[in-house]
């Protein structure tokens, strides 16, 4: 009896202190930030000015933030920005500068990014970045994204507008805002379908978009975005990866197309996403230098089908690409005339939120550059080159710290076994053969606002 | 002598029992108190907006695309403000699971979505219940959530069909 006695008592001395919190978040009156203060200062209660907060002490960042925030400022003038910085080491083969030979601090992003509202219907945004990641990327400011959205037609959940501008390419879950390290499953993107080594590619293009977003029945809405771009291709990595060498001519940006469209049911647990590029390019040869290839154009048609499951405590996500390469028989040489494959990759990755805080992640990555050729073999006996550089299977596990809503920590490790998706620009042949088993260590941090 | 000492025991017990009896009911009575005003607390918040926004009913569907950011403007075409407390607030995560079906968490991974592509704004974030009720009293267009207790005649509440 006084065992149960305790107990009730425990439990309503548990109650208790929730309903006090509630009553708490309810009555407590709180320090009221001075910008807001003239607003309506007569209408708050005498004793609001009484500083009862708690909380830590903003710095002059946060004040500055915080003035963002809550200043009306014209047009709904928004503000955003990011930074991040990692640290890499690796047992053998180099990611982001030198990470083989202890350790590097090659990979930093940066962003800031503005938006504003001058007409109820008309948006216009604009992101400048920075990224510094080994030898493909500099760290020098180039435009994200710089456009205008006009909403056509909007009632209730049915939307339908029109983007013009330098936009994100909308393919994947993760794709439009890869470089923001909050919104990004770990510290690297699962490189099979997000590679990091022709980031630039597929990262935003000179485009006009499409889109609307419509309720179905009672289940969900569908979102879609359809465009045609200017793919961004004068760029070493791509060139590399395009056609195997840097040549003295450059790539030319041809006409490409870009869709994507997104299931969501309404508690937006599950998450359907089908999406594919039609990318074109050719080159241009500078036949006065002795350019080796010829004038040849081709085709880049990836496919590429998302799934996600959220509950409150874990999500899980998985992606799978299958992508086909064409080229046509202009470039004049027997290794890209009329290459015709189709490379596959495919993760699942599971997340697990401990607290808001805390959060772990699993994930097993798989890249294939030749779906019929996976062990890469065939390759190997074709041109002499190591059949590794074929394929890449990445197995990781990850912790996120979430310090605060802006500033967060994370590490995480990889094992893998492959090199295919490593960039060829930071592992030149000239430092010797690549390994075929390797693994990576990562910390991060970031700062958002 | 030791069935006297044992008698004594039981007989003292009882005499404990029937006192701490009254307690026990007292305490689950206090229990089930605080368990009604704990869940009377949760349904005791509405939706608000700026008194001069003319819409007076509004389906869940749209009040979720409001709060993930995607519908944009009233049905009389003017702008919709969209405030909301921190991610870790009381109030936020109610109106978050009950209202609109959603986790807290969906909804910062929706604007995230959105405000690092450019394809659309984020809320205002306020700190406090009392700076809620004012920038959704002063801000035309404005929509938030407030407590039932902290209602008063500068705002509208928002009827949920």
């Amino acid at each position: 009896m006084t065992k149960w006695l305790t107990l009730s008592f425990c439990v309503g001395c548990f109650f208790t202190a929730h309903a006090q919190e509630a009553s708490k978040v309810q009555k407590q009156p709180e320090f009221i930030k001075s910008p807001i203060q003239w607003l309506q200062t007569s209408e708050l209660p005498a004793e609001s000015t009484v500083s009862t907060d708690t909380k830590k002490q903003p710095g002059w960042i946060g004040s500055t933030l915080d003035w963002f925030r809550t200043s009306n400022l014209p047009g709904d003038l928004q503000f955003h920005g990011f930074a991040s910085q990692a640290y890499i080491t690796t047992s053998d083969n180099d990611v982001f500068g030198n990470s083989d030979n202890g350790g590097s601090f090659g990979l930093t992003e940066a962003g800031l990014n503005a938006s504003m509202r001058p007409l109820p219907r008309l948006q216009v945004s604009a992101q400048v970045l920075s990224r510094r990641a080994g030898e493909g990327n500099s760290g020098m400011p180039r435009l994200d994204y710089g456009f205008m959205d006009y909403r056509i037609y909007s009632h209730e959940v049915n939307q339908f507008g029109i983007r013009v501008g330098r936009l994100k390419n909308p393919f994947g879950f993760y794709n439009d805002t890869r470089d923001v390290a909050h919104t990004r499953p770990g510290i690297l993107l699962p490189q099979s379908i997000y590679f990091d080594r022709v980031r630039n590619i597929s990262l935003s293009g000179d485009s006009v978009q499409l889109y609307g977003e419509a309720a179905v029945s009672n289940w969900g809405t569908v979102s879609t975005q359809f465009g045609a771009f200017l793919p961004i291709v004068n760029d070493k990595d791509t060139e590399l990866a395009l056609i195997g060498a840097l040549r003295p001519g450059h790539l030319d940006r041809d006409v490409s197309y870009i869709g994507r469209g997104i299931f969501e049911t309404n508690d937006k647990r599950l998450r359907l996403a089908v999406s594919g590029i039609w990318l074109n390019t050719s080159y241009d040869p500078q036949l006065r230098s002795g350019d080796l290839i010829g004038p040849g154009a081709l085709q880049f048609t990836p496919v590429y089908f998302s799934a996600q499951y959220n509950a409150e405590r874990w999500s899980l996500t998985s992606e799978y690409a299958i992508r086909h390469f064409k080229y046509n028989n202009n470039f004049g040489t027997p290794g890209l005339n009329n290459l015709d494959f189709f490379g596959e990759s495919y993760y699942f990755q599971g997340e697990y939120r401990f607290t808001p805080k805390w959060e772990g992640i699993v994930r097993y990555d798989a890249y294939f550059a030749n779906r019929s050729d996976r062990d890469g073999s065939d390759f190997a006996r074709l041109t002499g080159a190591p059949a590794h550089g074929r394929y890449a299977r990445d197995i990781m596990v990850g912790l996120r710290w979430n310090v605060t809503p802006q500033f967060m920590l994370r590490a995480e490790y990889h094992h893998v076994n492959g090199t295919g998706w490593l960039s060829r620009l930071d592992n030149p042949a000239s430092e010797g053969p690549l390994e075929k088993n390797w693994d990576l260590y990562a910390i991060q941090a970031s700062f958002r606002f | 002598m030791n069935l006297f000492q044992f008698l004594l025991r039981i007989h003292t017990s009882n005499h404990y029992l029937v006192r701490n009896r009254a307690c026990l009911i007292s305490a689950l009575v206090i229990c089930l108190l605080c368990l009604i005003t704990e869940v009377r607390a949760d349904s005791h918040y509405e939706i608000v907006t700026y008194r001069g926004v003319s819409q007076k009913v509004i389906s869940v569907n749209s009040l979720r695309s409001i709060f993930s950011m995607h519908l944009k403007t009233w049905p009389d075409g003017t702008k919709i403000r969209v405030f909301v407390l921190p991610d870790e607030d009381h109030l936020h995560q109610s109106v978050a699971k009950e209202k609109l079906n959603v986790f807290p968490y969906q909804l910062r991974s929706a604007w995230d979505r959105i405000v690092y592509s450019g394809t659309g704004q984020a809320p205002n974030k306020v700190n406090s219940i009392e700076e809620m009720r004012a920038m959704v009293a002063n801000t035309p267009g404005a929509i938030g959530y407030l407590w039932r207790a902290n209602i008063d005649e500068n705002v509208n509440v928002l009827e949920i069909k």
